[in-house]
């Protein structure tokens, strides 16, 4: 049954990777620059967990400077890397910490100070230049401090690690369920998965398989009968239709619930709510209507004109923390990570647990993952990751790309550019078909997504969004759904399945919308009713 | 300025009940907030199951040849729907079997026509589907830009050169019995479906697309038109703002372009529809009807507004303005006796009247009839 | 406020359905496949524009801010207003030689007023109209508003006393055109509302309303002109008096453009700056009559200019127009003539602009009226160049059939 795995056997790899999170599309990029063959296991799309869930901010680390000076330090440092080497999905907008009149005043202090020692550039501004900078901003601010922060694209972030592991070799499974591990007395060998579209059961082995579970970490870890014990503390978040900011704004106190307003792509975010949630709830968390109105109302402390602008989406997240003591928050608990090595931890060999952890510092739990499975396996290769850039993020800003492929670029182009990153230039075609836009509101062209399904491994209509932001408008996917249901089903030629996707889609669409179903969210709602039910017969 | 009735809304039954009026010489004003839901009909009178021969003399005499056929008719993703009473280009079928095999012709680069989903359909139903892409150079200044591909932009090239398209197809044609083809023929002149299935060798079938709705459009051209040569005065891209009350009566309505001008009437009939078009509005705590403050039918409690399943019914279709049996406008728990409503700002269908088109028309005569019947006492 | 009982946002367009509405009434996009169409350089970009103004598109100035979008959204997005916002904060290109001229239409009428029977013969002649195209890219097939040797204001100016006379008195802003180029059509305004015992006097200052400027990236310019005129009618208007036009088009943009694209704030005078006709219709609406001429006879077709449309006001010329009695009246069926102000004298336009026009002409023709009517200058150029029926504005034809 075991087998020598330097065969060239098509199922054995030296890592298995469970978990299309950041960690696991990190971790599985480390292992393939230094020469690894991987496996990387989703048993749905990526970044469908905490990753895809949560501000996409890009952490200057202020924010734990007073509480968590070690994770402050680490935000820090990887936030330099990651605009380095991740360029085309970090819009470097800075960010700013603001006191309000209700806010402790001395608090700034402490909060500079700190920050100034964890090695964070924090600069307190004159309150009128905050307020020329961000028009939106509480006008009543007493008080500013620019910081590194800025936005990030986790989909954009995770999709591109996954795409340099696969040009480096790696494989990757979506769509794909762990159902169980291959051991051998106390060694893993290996795991049993299930494909869930087409049903297919099929084995693969490796000599380390690396648990990048998230939230679920806990459960896959208990299937090879090993302990983890984690703190699972929900976040809930609004949308809005459109950026009111022009930088991260965040609450200059000690962190609290909607403190946070980030400007992500042609949106905003404002966050979060943290609560405790059990373990098995972490499936399907939905928005509270409590939840709605505070976020609303605190987030209007932060820019008064959320209050009156139209909410495209409320969604909720599962912070996967390490549990430590009790703390009904999770406020207080480090957003440091561990890597659990299996081995010398519950005497279980073949497997390790990357838990905890941050978006912004994923980069650095992948190396240090990658840097225990090298040792384990022999491999002295020093870690890349720093300092080699995703493809995509090779030339810097999207104006320079957008210029180099078309001269004078159309707005789809443009935005093209902005998502995709040199990538784009496999869109500059001389095909008249491929500059047809399928999404009108975030112009995503016909190219743009044929490409996501021939090379970034797009079978559903939620996986074309989260590689494109296709319906991730304000209209939430009205008329492109369709357009790309077409599209799909020419590429896997199963109306049936794309049928049933097209109804996931609007489904999951939906959930998002009917917490904040009023007004224009509410008359959009009851158009799209009207098309998909009366004009085109779903 | 003062009329017999003024209609609030341009939509169906707002447009169905002015030209009633208008025919029976009735002066009418209809304030019309931008386009309306005829830009997404389907071609089929959703709910009107009987042979309303008065609906049919109604729009013929508007220009509007429809055709009644109780049967099923083929939805643009595939599917077949029960229908009876269509526009002259809308197909209905006496069952799902139209014939035994299919040729579906698509333009290249248009994506707002589902070809691949109607063959599954129809294959469903037994019959062999073959699909056939046809690039016409005239569309390629479309194809180049990108948002071009669109039915209205299409229907405006391809209508002149219907008959190039008609010759394109008989090529495409081996042993099929039936042609769909996409519903971007007769933007204006509604003859040119008619004449392409005239020339075609076998039965074509036109199939809807993504909005906007070619035949929906030029059915709101022609009923618009229809009103203005009535003499009816149609405000277009004005709405209504505030009412001016005397004695539980309406007076008068004042609307954003005319500044303090009231429009003043004898009856008014709302037919502003639901929240697409802000007949109804709706904020976390309430759904109002913005113009005369309506008693609204709602639940307080906003989770009941919803069903967290999409494809289920959802509640907040059905809230609408309160009305009496003969559809007059309650506020306060009163009844006004010159206010009616008709159409979906009652809600997303009614007990007698139906839904969707079937709702509009149907109460729009219901309160016609009436006010024209009281002017006569 | 409650949270989120209402939601706002620039000219709305946050209420925007992707209904898609608007671009089967653009008339642009009906003959221009560069022009991405009102939805997606309205609402759908502003979107994009506010994350990075890098994303601002060019093609937008192939929009010729006609409006007819904004008559046709179902949710009340001003489409219009947000494309030449956009244009206006972004591009910062400065306008061609060619633009600044035909935005100049009080500067050149005051250049040309003196010299005007040598500038008509000039500008008439096949081969100025060849030079211009060359040179100036003004398409050579277009034909150009006349101009007249004596301007308005010289003309009231003589009659001020007798105007003075009147109890009553209406401020009129002639607009370049009146002044310029058709003094006549002032003077029927003046022979109209003396009949109804009004009075006409003229602002303390004018100036050209400016939308040709504001559509031809000089909006600084515009806003100096704002200025001027907003001032002079709040003194009119504190005086009591009511401002008329009888230009759509200016009365458009002294009520709407100005605060909406130029950030001019004419709150306090926005309502009584009206259309003529409405100031006439309202008028007799309180009682007061015109007497008309017996033998008045004329088949008129009535064309809404798009302005008209946007303004909702279409109803009180058609109504005015209804009440002559011997009018044969027709109202033509709601269509862009192609002309939008100066968009159609560019080379660049006139297919588009000739092909815009066509089923409006085409009704015309059919209809085969004695005489167009209509509220705009622009309009009335395009209709008579193109089909060869004369054009009269609605006060001419009330002035024509008085006693």
């Amino acid at each position: 049954m075991i087998k020598n795995t330097h065969t060239m056997n098509p199922n054995e790899f030296d890592v298995i990777i469970i978990g299309g999170g950041i960690t696991g599309a990190g971790t599985q990029r480390d292992c393939a620059m230094r020469g690894l063959k991987t496996l990387l296991i989703e048993r749905s799309d990526i970044a469908t967990g905490a990753t895809g869930r949560n501000h996409g901010l890009l952490h200057s680390g202020a924010r734990y400077a007073v509480n968590d000076s070690e994770s402050a330090e680490e935000c820090i440092r990887e936030n330099r890397i990651l605009r380095k080497i991740a360029a085309h999905c970090i819009d470097e907008t800075g960010g700013l910490f603001i006191t309000l009149p209700e806010d402790d005043p001395e608090y700034q202090n402490t909060f500079v100070e700190s920050c100034l020692r964890a090695g964070i550039e924090a600069e307190v501004i004159d309150p009128e230049l905050a307020r020329r900078w961000e028009p939106t901003v509480n006008q009543n601010l007493t008080g500013a401090v620019k910081v590194p922060d800025a936005s990030i694209d986790p989909f954009r972030l995770c999709a591109a690690n996954m795409l340099d592991a696969k040009l480096r070799g790696g494989q990757v499974r979506l769509h794909t369920t762990v159902t169980g591990f291959i051991k051998e007395g106390d060694t893993v060998r290996g795991v049993h998965t299930r494909n869930a579209q087409t049903g297919q059961v099929n084995d693969f082995y490796a000599r380390i398989i690396v648990n990048a579970g998230g939230v679920w970490a806990q459960e896959i870890a208990a299937m090879a009968g090993a302990q983890i014990s984690l703190y699972p503390a929900k976040g809930s978040l609004l949308i809005f239709a459109h950026r009111v900011n022009k930088h991260v704004i965040n609450r200059c106190r000690k962190p609290s619930n909607a403190d946070i307003l980030v400007p992500g792509d042609t949106v905003c975010i404002v966050g979060t709510t943290s609560s405790r949630i059990p373990l098995d709830a972490c499936d399907e968390v939905a928005v509270t209507p409590e939840e709605v109105n505070l976020l609303i109302t605190e987030g209007s402390k932060l820019a008064p004109v959320l209050s009156s602008t139209r909410i495209l989406r409320a969604y909720a997240g599962v912070r996967p923390l390490i549990s430590t003591d009790k703390d009904d928050s999770g406020r207080n608990i480090t957003r440091g990570f561990v890597i659990l090595d299996h081995e010398s931890r519950d005497g279980i060999k073949g497997l390790v647990s990357i838990c905890g952890g941050k978006l912004t510092t994923y980069r650095l739990m992948a190396e240090k993952t990658t840097d225990l499975l090298c040792r384990k396996l022999g491999n002295e290769k020093k870690c890349m990751t720093a300092v080699s850039p995703l493809p995509g993020s090779e030339e810097g800003s999207y104006e320079k790309v957008a210029q180099k492929i078309w001269e004078t670029p159309s707005t789809a182009q443009k935005a093209a550019a902005f998502r995709m990153g040199t990538r784009a230039f496999r869109m500059r075609s001389s095909d008249r078909w491929n500059d047809a836009l399928v999404c009108k509101c975030e112009e995503v062209s016909v190219g743009e997504i044929n490409g996501a399904i021939e090379r970034m491994d797009a079978s559903t209509l939620t996986d074309l969004r989260r590689r494109t932001r296709l319906g991730m408008g304000p209209c939430q996917g009205e008329f492109c759904a369709c357009r790309a249901a077409g599209l799909l089903a020419a590429s896997h030629g199963c109306i049936d399945r794309e049928r049933e996707d097209l109804n996931q889609f609007l489904q999951e669409r939906w959930k998002g919308n009917f917490p904040i179903g009023w007004g224009d969210t509410l008359r959009e709602a009851e158009y799209t009713q009207w098309v998909y039910k009366f004009v085109l017969g779903l | 300025m003062r009329f017999d009735t003024v209609i609030i809304g341009g939509g169906l039954a707002g447009l169905t009940a002015g030209i009633a009026l208008q025919r029976e010489g009735k002066s009418t004003a209809i304030i019309s907030t931008g386009q309306n839901a005829l830009h997404f009909f389907s071609g089929s009178f959703e709910s009107v199951v009987e042979k309303n021969e008065r609906m049919i003399d109604f729009f013929a005499k508007a220009g509007i040849p429809l055709h009644y056929a109780p049967g099923v008719r083929l939805m643009p993703l595939g599917s077949f729907r029960p229908s009876a009473l269509c526009l002259e280009d809308t197909d209905i079928f006496p069952t799902a079997k139209v014939g035994s095999k299919v040729l579906i012709v698509n333009f290249m680069g248009y994506h707002d026509f589902f070809s691949t989903f109607l063959a599954e359909g129809l294959e469903k139903e037994g019959m062999q589907c073959r699909i056939r892409l046809l690039d016409l150079p005239e569309l390629e200044p479309l194809q180049r830009s990108p948002g071009g591909m669109r039915s209205v932009q299409m229907a405006r090239i391809l209508d002149p050169i219907w008959e190039k398209f008609v010759q394109e197809v008989r090529l495409l044609i081996k042993d099929e019995d039936i042609v769909v083809i996409p519903q971007v023929f007769g933007l204006k002149d509604p003859s040119t479906p008619g004449l392409i299935r005239e020339d075609l060798p076998v039965r074509a079938i036109f199939a809807g697309t993504l909005p906007p709705s070619v035949p929906g459009i030029r059915t709101q051209q022609l009923l618009g038109r229809n009103y203005e040569r009535l003499g009816g005065t149609y405000l277009k891209g004005d709405h209504a703002l505030r009412a001016l009350t005397k004695d539980n009566r309406i007076i008068g309505v004042s609307t954003k372009n005319l500044d303090r001008h009231y429009l003043k009437a004898d009856t008014f009939i709302l037919a502003s529809g639901s929240y697409f078009s802000k007949g109804l509005r709706s904020n976390p705590f309430e759904i109002t009807e913005p113009v005369f403050d309506l008693d609204v039918n709602y639940s307080p409690e906003r989770s009941d507004w919803y069903n967290p399943k999409f494809a289920a019914d959802q509640p907040y279709m059905h809230y609408g303005v309160k009305t009496d049996e003969n559809l007059h406008a309650i506020k306060g728990g009163t009844v006004i006796q010159n206010l009616y409503a008709i159409g979906s700002v009652m809600g997303v269908s009614h007990p007698r009247f139906g839904f969707g088109a079937g709702l509009a028309i149907r109460s729009a005569f219901h309160v016609t009839d009436q006010i024209v019947q009281e002017s006569k006492v | 406020m409650k949270i989120q009982e209402y939601t706002q946002s620039k000219y709305n367009f946050e209420e925007c359905m992707k209904c898609t509405v608007c671009t089967a009434y653009c008339p642009v996009l009906q003959v221009n496949p560069l022009f991405p169409g009102p939805k997606q350089c309205g609402p759908d970009e502003e979107r994009l524009r506010l994350k990075d103004p890098y994303f601002f598109n060019t093609a937008l100035k192939y929009c010729m801010n006609c409006k007819r979008c904004e008559v046709a959204c179902p949710s009340g997005v001003n489409v219009a207003a947000l494309i030449q916002s956009a244009r206006i904060h972004y591009d910062h290109t400065p306008p061609k030689v060619r633009d600044r001229i035909l935005a100049s239409t009080d500067f050149m009428g005051k250049m040309a007023r003196p010299v005007a029977p040598v500038v008509n013969a000039v500008t008439g002649l096949g081969i100025t109209k060849t030079v211009l195209d060359a040179t100036l890219k003004i398409d050579h097939r277009r034909s150009f508003p006349r101009y007249s040797g004596s301007s308005f204001t010289a003309w009231l100016k003589r009659h001020r006393k007798e105007q003075a006379a009147f109890e009553e008195q209406a401020a009129y802003f002639h607009g370049c055109y009146v002044n310029y180029n058709h003094p006549q059509l002032g003077k029927d305004l003046v022979k109209v509302l003396n009949a109804l015992g009004v009075g006409v006097q003229l602002l303390e200052k004018e100036k050209c309303c400016g939308i040709a400027m504001i559509v031809n990236g000089m909006s600084a310019r515009a806003a100096r002109n704002a200025s001027v005129n907003i001032a002079s009618i709040r003194k009119a208007v504190d005086k009591g008096l009511k401002v008329l036009s009888t230009s759509s088009t200016c009365v458009l943009t002294l009520r709407d453009e100005y605060p909406e694209l130029l950030g001019i704030d004419n709150d306090s005078v926005r309502e009584d700056i009206l259309l003529a006709t409405r100031f006439i219709f309202e008028r007799m609406e309180a009682g007061a009559t015109l007497h008309f001429r017996p033998d008045y006879h004329r088949r008129i077709a009535y064309h809404v200019p798009c302005h008209l449309e946007k303004l909702g006001w279409g109803v009180f010329s058609e109504r005015l127009l209804r009440r002559i009695p011997g009018v044969e009246f027709t109202l033509l069926d709601s269509n862009c003539c192609g002309i939008a102000g100066t968009y159609g004298f560019k080379k660049e336009n006139y297919e588009a602009a000739q092909n815009i026009g066509a089923p409006l002409f085409d009704q015309i023709r059919s209809v085969d009226p004695e005489v167009v009517a209509c509220d705009c200058e622009t309009c009335k150029w395009q209709i008579e160049m193109s089909t060869g029926y004369p054009v009269m504005n609605p006060i001419s034809i009330l002035a024509e059939a008085l006693e």
